[in-house]
């Protein structure tokens, strides 16, 4: 059985984490890990309103254009697509290099894009896609 | 409400959740999120450090940082797994998955498939010493599986409440091509399909806000009607896995606290110290 000064901070301990996650539920946001609320997929797309889809493309030097994924270069696209204003042409550079890092025996890539893919809907249906050009380094 | 958190619960359930959860922990780090280890190459011009990052004080994570807390979390768990000094490996465990979770989370994306784990990684190392095959119900080892059980329903219950504050309403939530989005951008073999019978996914988020809803369930129902509903979550989990390519497997670990793990035997051909560990 435990004492009476085990029960009062199990109990205690439970109803201030109970506080913080009602806290971060009703108020808070990511930055407040792991008592932020759970919001994935919790957003509402309009059924006639657009879908976009981000992606890396790198192309090496014999022209071969190779889609990327988190482990070429360390990140998740939700990572960096949550952040797009910050990945400059020389943060690209930065992920080529990564690449060079993780994946030696690969083609080195001589440019990289960020591209932007747009679905219309249309009562929830997706349309055609159509692809755009963020940003880049090197050769594209 | 304190006498149903603090109800006893056999030892050998806390034994045996011990054991699943520590092992799991390196499959987590090495099979099912390696990409969390790959952040030791993420640009430092991408770190976004979280409120508790900051409140901690903790370093941002280099390549060394980032392998030297994967080391010690691997080496910890295991130890860990074997039941010995619950309090202290049970407890470096759960400061180093927390850190582990600081350096997954700290480039931008927050997962909430986490939380629970993390409770249960808290309580673990707070039920004291159990056995496998120790009866004896004991009040902390009721506290740990009852708060574990909690955390799993507060994901579930939690996430209703945030699809009506970010969704702008639920009925908004209801009504909207979350899905749609889900399988456009994430869409597997199985899961790209249904973009022809968008129908079926505007239904599952209908089903998923009832199953959210009706996981309070978890924490009542007993016996056969309870290993049904689990069974139910899981499979709820694994067509969300075929569809998209997500699944809350920490999660799905947690929610072997709601099952009465002490009427598992120890297989014979386990190794003897892991028995004596056990007695």
């Amino acid at each position: 059985m435990l004492t009476s000064t085990g029960r009062r901070l199990r109990l205690g301990s439970l109803a201030v984490a109970a506080v913080l996650l009602l806290l971060g539920t009703a108020v808070g946001g990511d930055d407040d890990f792991p008592f932020g609320p759970f919001r994935m997929y919790a957003t509402a797309d309009d059924p006639n309103g657009r879908v976009l889809s981000t992606a890396l493309e790198a192309r090496t030097a014999t022209g071969r254009v190779v889609s990327v994924d988190e482990r070429d270069v360390g990140l998740r696209r939700a990572e960096y697509e949550g952040q797009l204003a910050r990945v400059t042409p020389a943060v690209l550079h930065q992920l080529v290099e990564v690449h060079a890092h993780r994946r030696p025996s690969e083609p080195a890539w001589v440019g990289l894009r960020v591209i932007q893919t747009e679905y219309l809907l249309r009562h929830g249906t997706p349309g055609a896609a159509r692809r755009s050009v963020l940003a880049g380094w090197g050769a594209s | 409400m304190s006498r149903w958190l603090l109800q006893p619960v056999a030892a050998a359930r806390v034994a045996w959740l011990r054991t699943l959860v520590y092992l799991f922990v390196p499959v987590d780090v090495l099979v099912t999120t390696p990409w969390v280890a790959r952040h030791d190459t993420a640009p430092p011009s991408l770190y976004r450090p979280l409120l508790l990052d900051r409140l901690l004080h903790l370093p941002a994570p280099t390549t060394l940082l980032v392998h030297l807390v994967e080391a010690a979390l691997l080496v910890t768990a295991v130890a860990a797994a074997t039941g010995r000094a619950p309090r202290l490996l049970g407890g470096a465990v759960a400061a180093l998955y927390l850190e582990w979770m600081l350096i997954a989370m700290s480039w931008g994306k927050v997962d909430h498939d986490r939380f629970a784990f993390l409770v249960v990684l808290c309580l673990l190392p707070t039920a004291g010493r159990a056995g496998h095959t120790d009866r004896t119900p004991k009040e902390a080892a009721g506290f740990a599986v009852r708060v574990t059980g909690l955390a799993v329903v507060a994901t579930y219950l939690l996430s209703v409440v945030a699809k009506a504050r970010f969704g702008g309403g639920l009925a908004h939530w209801l009504d909207s091509a979350v899905f749609v989005r889900a399988v456009l951008r994430r869409g597997t073999v199985l899961g790209t399909p249904l973009l022809q019978h968008v129908w079926v996914l505007h239904a599952g988020q209908y089903a998923l806000v009832l199953l959210e809803l009706g996981s309070p369930l978890l924490l009542v129902l007993r016996g056969r009607w309870l290993y049904r509903l689990v069974a139910g979550y899981v499979v709820f989990h694994l067509l969300t896995w075929t569809g998209i390519g997500i699944v809350f497997l920490p999660h799905l670990v947690c929610l072997l606290a709601l099952l009465p793990l002490e009427r598992l035997r120890l297989p014979s051909a386990v190794p003897v110290v892991a028995r004596a560990s056990a007695q």
